[in-house]
Order: C-alpha cells, then sequence, then structure tokens
C-alpha cells in the first residue's frame, strides 16, 4: 500500500491524516502518534457514527485500535473546498448547507456539534452532502442549535475579509439572509441565536475542553473582540 | 485552561514510518538509532525492536530515554552498521539519515560501503551489479518479504559525493606511477559511479535493485526528514499537490518575510515544475524478494 502524508500534528493534535492507494482502491487514514491523539481519534469516530448513522449507502469508516489508534475514512465523491474560502462565490453552497444542517440536526435523537464546520470539511456533489473532519465532535443541548453555523460564517467573514473584518453590503445582505435562514430552524429556548457570534463565542470559551484542542490557537471566534462580534450581530439581527 | 495534550510523548515526528505499517508481531532492527522518536514509536507498535548503535554517548542517552519512555520490548547493540550479530531474522529495517551514516563510515575510514565489490566489478561498467556491503548486511538480515526504511536529508548527497571523490582522488594518485593508464580509466569511472548512485534521481533506487530489494518506492519529504510535515510518493505525483509547508520556528517580520518568499519559491519548483529531485529531504521504502 502507498502513502502520501498529507498533514501532520496541525494544531497539536498528535495526529497525521494520509492519503492511502490501495490498489484501485483510495482511502484516507488518520493516525495517532501519542495517547492523546488516540483519544481525539475516538472521538473523531463517534462523531462519524453519530452522523452517519442510517445513512445511505451506509458508510465505512473503521477504527482499528493499535497502540497507537488509526481511523480509515471512505473517499467521498464530489467537490472540494479550499480551506481558504470566501463568500462570494459560494453563496449557493451555503444556503445549501444551512438547509442540510437543519435538516440534518433536527432529525437526529440526540444534539451534538461537530465544532470545526466549515466549508473546506464538506464534499458536496448533486445529491449528496459529506462531512468529514470530526475531531471536535461532541454532544451538547439543543439549545446550542446554529453554533457549528455561526462559526463557519465567521471564518468565512475573516476569509472574505482577509482578516480586516470589513465586508462589502452584498456580503453583509447574504449573512442576513442566512442568518434568517438558520432561525427558522431555531427553538424557543435558543442559546445562540438572540446574539449569534457573541454567544457562539461564549460557547467555545466555556466547553473548551470538549473540543479537545486548544480553541484559543485554533478558532478565530475565541480570540476575536467583543467589537466584532457585536459588530456583525447587529448586521444579521436588524 | 488548555487541552492536556503535554501529559503524553507525541511521537508525531516518526510520521514517516506509517508509511510501513508495523505489525504487532514484527521485529525490527533500527540501524544508528539516530531518531529517538522512531525507535520509541516501533517499539510501541512491534513485538521487538533492536537498537545498532555505534556511539556509547548517544546509547546512553537512548537509554535513559527508553527508561524515561518505559519501554521494554527492545535491545541497544553496541557495534558498527556493517556487522551482524543477530540470530534473530527481522520483519524490517530502519535507517534514518542513511547518508549521514555512510558519511560517518566514510570520516573512520570504515568505507564497507562502497567495497572491494565495486572494484572487482566496475570495469564491467555495470551499477546493476554492484554489490554494497552494507546493504548486504542488511539484506542477510531480513526475512523475505521483510521490508527496508531509509531516510536521508538531499544536500548531503553532495557532502558524501565529494568525500568520496576524495578518496578515488588520493587512491588514484597513490596508485599513479605503478599503473598510470589503468588507474585513471578506473578513477573516472569510480567518480562516474559514485555521482550516479549520489545524485541521479535513480542512483540509490539502482543500488537498492543490485542488492536484491524490489517494490522500491521514493517519496519526497518536506520540509526536513527529521520531522515530516508532507510526504509525496514520487510514483504518485499526478494525484498530489504540493502546497508549501515550513515549520514555525519564533516570530518577526524578517522570519515571516522570508518564510513567505521560500514559500513562493517552493510553489514553483514543485507545484508547477514538478522538480521534486530538489526535495529537501527522500525517504525510500523497499522489500526484500520472497
Amino acid at each position: 500500500m502507498l502513502c502520501e502524508l498529507i498533514t501532520n500534528n496541525t494544531h497539536n493534535n498528535n495526529i497525521a491524516l494520509y492519503k492511502c492507494y490501495n490498489a484501485n482502491k483510495v482511502f484516507y487514514r488518520k493516525a495517532a502518534f501519542s495517547r492523546w491523539g488516540n483519544k481525539v481519534i475516538e472521538n473523531e469516530k463517534n462523531g462519524y457514527d453519530w452522523f452517519y448513522k442510517d445513512s445511505e449507502p451506509s458508510i465505512n469508516v473503521r477504527l482499528n485500535k493499535k497502540y497507537f489508534y488509526e481511523l480509515d475514512i471512505p473517499q467521498f465523491k464530489g467537490k472540494r473546498f479550499p480551506s481558504e474560502s470566501i463568500i462570494s462565490g459560494n453563496e449557493e453552497t451555503i444556503g445549501r448547507i444551512i438547509d442540510f444542517y437543519k435538516g440534518q440536526w433536527s432529525t437526529k435523537d440526540v444534539f451534538a456539534i461537530h465544532g470545526d464546520l466549515a466549508l473546506c470539511n464538506f464534499i458536496i456533489d448533486k445529491k449528496n452532502i459529506k462531512l468529514v473532519d470530526w475531531e471536535h465532535f461532541h454532544y451538547s443541548d439543543k439549545e446550542f442549535f446554529g453554533y457549528d453555523i455561526v462559526n463557519m460564517l465567521f471564518i468565512l467573514i475573516g476569509h472574505e475579509s482577509r482578516r480586516t473584518f470589513r465586508l462589502n453590503k452584498r456580503n453583509m445582505d447574504f449573512l442576513k439572509k442566512c442568518y434568517i435562514q438558520l432561525i427558522e430552524g431555531a427553538g424557543n429556548n435558543n442559546k445562540i441565536l438572540e446574539k449569534p457570534f457573541q454567544n457562539a463565542k461564549d460557547y467555545l470559551l466555556k466547553f473548551k475542553d470538549r473540543f479537545l484542542t486548544n480553541v484559543y490557537k485554533k478558532f478565530v471566534l475565541a480570540g476575536s473582540p467583543l467589537s466584532v462580534l457585536e459588530y456583525f450581530d447587529s448586521i444579521v439581527t436588524d | 485552561m488548555l487541552a492536556p495534550q503535554h501529559n503524553y510523548t507525541n511521537l508525531s515526528s516518526a510520521v514517516g514510518l506509517g508509511l510501513i505499517g508495523f505489525n504487532e508481531k514484527d521485529i525490527v532492527v533500527d540501524y544508528g538509532c539516530i531518531f529517538f522518536d522512531s525507535f520509541v514509536y516501533a517499539s510501541r507498535l512491534c513485538k521487538k525492536v533492536v537498537g545498532v548503535i555505534p556511539s556509547s554517548e548517544r546509547r546512553n542517552t537512548l537509554q535513559k530515554r527508553l527508561v524515561e519512555e518505559d519501554v521494554k520490548n527492545c535491545d541497544l547493540v553496541n557495534a558498527n552498521y556493517n556487522e551482524q550479530h543477530f540470530n534473530e531474522v527481522f520483519d524490517c529495517v530502519i535507517i534514518n539519515c542513511f547518508l549521514e551514516q555512510l558519511l560517518f563510515e566514510i570520516k573512520h575510514d570504515k568505507s564497507n560501503f562502497f567495497d572491494g565489490k565495486i572494484r572487482s566489478k566496475k570495469m564491467d561498467n555495470s551499477l546493476d551489479e554492484t554489490g554494497i556491503g552494507f546493504l548486504q548486511t542488511v539484506y542477510k538480515g531480513l526475512r523475505p518479504g521483510g521490508k527496508i526504511y531509509l531516510s536521508y536529508a538531499n544536500k548531503l548527497r553532495i557532502n558524501i559525493l565529494f568525500k568520496l571523490s576524495m578518496l578515488e582522488v588520493m587512491s588514484f594518485v597513490l596508485s599513479y606511477n605503478l599503473r598510470k593508464y589503468l588507474g585513471f580509466v578506473s578513477f573516472i569511472k569510480n567518480i562516474y559511479l559514485l555521482s550516479s548512485y549520489l545524485l541521479s534521481q535513480k542512483g540509490l533506487e539502482k543500488l537498492l535493485k543490485s542488492n536484491g530489494f524490489v517494490d522500491i518506492e521514493k517519496y519526497a519529504v518536506f520540509p526536513e526528514h527529521k520531522c515530516p510535515l508532507k510526504i509525496i510518493p514520487l510514483s504518485r505525483l499526478d494525484e498530489c499537490s504540493y502546497e508549501p509547508v515550513q515549520h514555525l520556528y519564533g516570530e518577526g517580520s524578517l522570519r515571516r518575510i522570508s518564510a513567505g518568499v521560500k514559500r513562493r519559491v517552493d510553489r514553483i519548483i514543485f507545484n508547477k515544475l514538478k522538480l521534486f529531485g530538489l526535495s529537501p529531504s527522500f525517504i525510500i521504502t523497499a522489500r526484500k524478494a520472497s
């Protein structure tokens, strides 16, 4: 079997990601290089199990518990997005993802957070939407519906504005449209969507241990100043 | 509060060994034990690891690390690389810094790598039939189907070529008066052989083939083989996308600028021109024919 190392120890996760070529079959392997990495990989497996439970056709994500754990993930077919994806040009996809989120997350028996929902973790074709990278998966309360989408929008804002957090009117109108689309699926006791960006940051910091990473280093949202979050909250909720 | 990653030894620098796919029944030998993380990683995944380590000083340091890590399934042998001491047959041989070890041998005038066999066969000018003492020792120690893992830095190829060429020059000068003409031809051919092995893309591959290894895979390693962040199989270049990767050491605008320049240059060299022969390091894996 031939392997390509795609990433190693990103954000100090003690995990390597390989792309493996076995005869004509291609799959991805996440391999731990410490016992901490084992914990993260086992958590990721839980995420896949939660998300792809009852999926058709079934998805075979295999956990191999050697001294250091390995997780084999099939290669999904569809369009991939770069990690620095922006809002402009991706509006239709983002709208589709929000609809997908509302559908998938509201039908599960137990509510959960993906933790790192970003455009680059989606693989999309005409019929299906697949979601990968479940390292930060954790169970949570349904009151926090919307966290993942708000986090994704904030990542997109950062990339679109090149970290200046200044957007043009078209982008701001689109953000508002996303918010309206999302709030339609929320319950009355929702704890995120009243002030989406501020509350998402509060959630991230309050439950940082659940993310199994240093949230300050990994997530832009964790270190963003209150003024920026207030500004975007006012844009989408007004 | 940070997530407690620091409570666990992170062996991420041994990521290259993930290409091997160890089995829990494997018995492995590490020639040189250059990277301690690799040694510990192999010990975690295999039944037993034997370390061949010529320097007593390094051996003591490794032993200390092994006690800290509570590694018990290992033996350390104080010996030179070309000596065979084992009754065991190995499933895998690890040789990190292969060329560095070659350099070590040359420095200590133990040039068993390019031993008498080169000299006896060089006249037929056939690279394929050239035996290398060290690789033959490795070959004999492996079970049929057993794997070899070599890693080395690209820049050392030049250094080693230079040192070996100097040896050849010395030998030529000493024998000049005795056999003038033959000595000169032999000198030119030796330089040619050495440069073929060490500078050409296929040199080491030929060397392995001529020593009985098959299924040879060569990988480009970035930014260095001591702690790889990206490993690309050269036989699959069409399917791989190269995005420059660097270790981030410290901050400061000068470092940022130089990192930015390097990233752009790397993108041109590897992404556009596909000059993977200029990769900073390489890994080679191969198998002993069954």
